[in-house]
């Protein structure tokens, strides 16, 4: 066990390496254009080329994934829960499915939405148990929209429970994962009392916009069921954000679905899938690693790594080819918008938050092979690291070593290159916009009968802009996130408001 | 995992990062000016030649031979040396240079003009013309012996505007007033003024346009330049700087700003200081005479000029030192 002071010096020194890396990075190339501009011109277009074969190879992996969730769409999963029966003495009628949702001040027409969709999926509702825990300090109007909720559903589901999360708790910080861990206990005691086993709970962890589709739970059933390693993984549904997407701003869009892409793609790449945004796992195991950290922003990853250090790194995230659905963070303006989903990507950049976590977990866990501990750690350094300086290279540095270099440099092969060069790999690169349009065009939903058929024009179109939308919030809230953490300066826990107000 | 989907990424793995291996130094070796000779299995050095013209479309010819593109035309992985390179169009005159290409580094040519050898020659106006002037509001003027006449530039909408003809035989300088109404012009003593907004003439009871000589001068006058809105005019002669006020028909003034010790060697009038430069030697008793540059500020010692102007004494400014 490291000493108090230790732990502390070794915290601190992780948490400055990621944001010590991006500005040692951005500032070298800087200086590099300014003065060795030929040094600083041969990184840009080898930056360039590995940009465009990397997101090329993303690109093929997302058509990948595609594929398997149009598989998957057909698939009855509660048959399949039937026709697989017992394993280990569970089947999936004794499989009780825990939802909870830790809500701050999100309205009523949000959580109602959420809470129908459970209603309309197709497993037995005598099997589900739903926790809405809201925040005490979010006022007493959420207080009695949660108790009028409980009032409508009550009598749909196994029990609808309805809690509140007392602020100030010694030890906690007013982040999700203190309301989550609150609602999960208050749902042990509801347990405890019904003698339930947990190994038989799974439990999803949703946003309060989270609408499941109508097969979530069977799907879900049915991979925890098969699966020899049940509690000793977790289950990520692809989140999509179609609850509003067609009243949404475009760089929403554009942004929200690129989110969603990512992590189609993370389901085709196993050894450094992680959970996000909404998940599922066995209630046994979030009991075994006592919950979810109290103190952490980053709650939905978090947990991911907390179950990994405690199970040596026998821990896995199970992709599952089914979608929720929840609402993009959007904006009435476009500065609003901007706004918005800048505050949305820092908060999710401040997952890296989560390096520090895992490495002060590795230098205690002495079971966890050093090479699995490399890897992740690289893994998760590589992926913060590349979100904060992909874009801005790209955009900013770029041209740098052609306005710094000045006329001897212009005069060189590789500066008369340069922007020839680079211009001709981002067309090359353009192609996977039309993959992204194909792929757009699938997911959503379709249209509403309040939106004009042109809308789908822009939906197609919009995504010519993203370069410019990846410029401009690519890489900047991740910068800010590792700066932050970096200095010190911890982020405080900021919900994204979710609204589904017309735009103007 | 689908078992042919993970095939599928750990091919699209190796075939991504064997792609950037292979094509990295592809990629680096072209933007650099390298040529890779796979038969000799050698790498060397390039420069580039990047051409264009005016107008484009123009054939290239690298050392005599066609070079496959027209102008803008980069001619890539030359070795270093000297080219000889040929810009021709049809209708035009070619271009001919020699370029030197250096290794790794790019040459331009892309200011080159082609003059078309067909030239439209036309005769403007038709006139007897001794000397003309282009105003800024595109006006050309025609200075004839039977009168000022005006045109466009194109030569149309030619009309005469004043029946003087008594221009000199010598114009030494000749310019607009900023305001555009007037023509300033002087020979080797005298400065002319020609007010082109035609005015009533009483005598012959029609419009047309003045010329006064403003300033008759005994001393040669090296320049005149257009002062104060166009209500001054500055003459410069050999023994000293003279500002001429204009008032039509009226006594003018004209004031002396500064008497040169000597005759001025070079003379400049810089407009965003408002100054006059010149060169001119200062005799100091005892000391060797230098010629000396000075600088005239023409607002301060304009405006004090006028002053004592108003106050009816003697003129004289101090010269202004550097």
């Amino acid at each position: 066990m490291l000493n108090a002071r230790k732990n502390r010096f070794y915290k601190r020194l992780f948490e400055i390496i990621p944001g010590f890396l991006t500005w040692s990075t951005l500032i070298t190339l800087i200086t590099l254009a300014i003065v060795k501009p030929v040094l600083a011109a041969i990184f840009v277009i080898t930056f360039d080329l590995y940009w465009v074969i990397r997101i090329s190879y993303l690109t093929s992996l997302l058509l990948f994934a595609h594929r398997r969730l149009e598989r998957a769409k057909g698939v009855d999963w509660l048959k399949k829960c039937a026709f697989v029966g017992d394993h280990d003495g569970l089947g999936y009628k004794n499989i009780y499915h825990a939802v909870l949702f830790p809500a701050y001040k999100e309205g009523l027409d949000i959580l109602t939405a959420s809470i129908s969709a459970l209603e309309n999926s197709n497993y037995p509702k005598d099997k589900i148990i739903v926790v809405l825990s809201v925040e005490a300090r979010a006022g007493d109007q959420v207080q009695g929209n949660a108790l009028e909720l409980k009032e409508r559903y009550k009598d749909k589901f196994f029990k609808f429970i309805v809690t509140s999360h007392p602020d100030s708790i010694p030890g906690e910080s007013r982040v999700k994962g203190a309301n989550a861990t609150w609602g999960a206990k208050v749902l042990r005691n509801f347990l405890d009392s019904e003698k339930i086993d947990y190994e038989h709970v799974v439990l999803s962890c949703f946003d309060a916009d989270t609408c499941v589709e109508r097969e979530y739970f069977s799907c879900l059933a049915y991979h925890y069921l098969t699966n020899p390693n049940r509690t000793h993984s977790s289950y990520q549904p692809i989140p999509v954000y179609n609850n509003n997407i067609w009243h949404a701003r475009s760089i929403a869009r554009i942004l929200e679905l690129g989110s969603s892409f990512m992590q189609m793609i993370e389901t085709m790449r196993l050894e450094k899938f992680v959970t996000f945004s909404s998940h599922s796992m066995s209630f046994k195991t979030l009991v075994d690693v006592d919950y979810w950290p109290v103190d952490m922003i980053s709650d939905d990853s978090v947990i991911y790594w907390r179950c990994f250090l405690y199970f040596n790194g026998d821990y896995s995230v199970i992709p599952m080819y089914v979608t929720v659905s929840m609402d993009v963070a959007t904006g009435v303006t476009i500065l609003e918008t901007i706004a918005k989903q800048y505050r949305q990507k820092r908060r999710w950049a401040w997952g890296v938050e989560n390096f520090p976590y895992l490495m002060l977990g590795f230098m205690e866990n002495r079971n966890i092979p050093l090479t699995k501990k490399i890897r992740r750690a690289f893994h998760i350094l590589e992926s913060h690291y590349t979100w904060a300086v992909w874009a801005i290279i790209i955009t900013f540095i770029a041209p740098l070593p052609i306005i710094f270099g000045g006329g001897l440099f212009a005069r060189t092969a590789i500066g008369y290159n340069l922007p020839s060069v680079s211009a001709a790999l981002f067309r090359v690169s353009l192609f996977t916009i039309f993959i992204c349009i194909f792929v757009t065009m699938k997911l959503i939903p379709p249209r509403p009968k309040d939106v004009k058929p042109q809308k789908k024009l822009k939906m197609i179109a919009q995504w010519f802009i993203s370069p410019l939308v990846a410029a401009l919030l690519g890489s900047a809230p991740a910068v800010d996130a590792q700066t932050r953490l970096m200095l010190g300066k911890y982020m405080h826990f900021h919900i994204t408001e979710k609204s589904r107000k017309k735009l103007k | 995992m689908i078992g042919s989907d993970k095939i599928f990424r750990m091919a699209g793995f190796y075939f991504s990062a064997l792609s950037f291996l292979i094509i990295l130094p592809i990629v680096l070796s072209y933007s650099l000016g390298y040529k890779i000779d796979y038969k000799a299995f050698k790498i060397y050095k390039t420069g580039i030649i990047y051409i264009n013209s005016q107008p484009s479309g123009a054939s290239v010819l690298v050392n005599g031979k066609l070079y496959k593109d027209p102008t803008p035309a980069q001619i890539e992985e030359l070795k270093p040396g000297i080219y000889k390179i040929e810009v021709k169009r049809e209708g035009f005159y070619a271009w001919e240079g020699e370029l030197v290409v250096e290794p790794n580094m790019a040459t331009r040519a892309d200011k080159i003009v082609l003059f078309p050898v067909t030239r439209e020659m036309k005769i403007l106006g038709k006139l007897d013309v001794m000397d003309f002037m282009i105003s800024d509001s595109n006006y050309l003027y025609y200075f004839t012996n039977s009168g000022l006449f005006r045109s466009a530039t194109d030569g149309s909408g030619l009309k005469k505007i004043s029946s003087y003809s008594a221009w000199p035989n010598k114009m030494n300088g000749k310019k607009f007033s900023p305001d555009g109404d007037k023509i300033l012009y002087f020979n080797d003593n005298i400065v002319f003024v020609a007010y082109l907004t035609a005015e009533k003439n009483a005598a012959k009871e029609k419009y047309e346009t003045r010329v006064e000589e403003v300033l008759k001068s005994p001393d040669s006058i090296i320049d005149a330049f257009w002062y104060y809105d166009s209500g001054y005019i500055i003459a410069v002669t050999d023994k000293d700087v003279k500002v001429i006020e204009l008032r039509g028909g009226m006594i003018r003034n004209i004031a002396s700003l500064y008497r040169f010790s000597s005759k001025p060697g070079s003379l400049y009038y810089d407009e965003k200081s408002d100054s006059l430069y010149f060169t001119d030697i200062k005799v100091d008793p005892g000391l060797e005479s230098k010629r000396h540059l000075y600088r005239l500020d023409l607002r301060r010692t304009f405006f004090d000029s006028l002053r004592e102007l108003l106050l009816n004494k003697e003129t004289g400014v101090e010269r202004s030192k550097k």
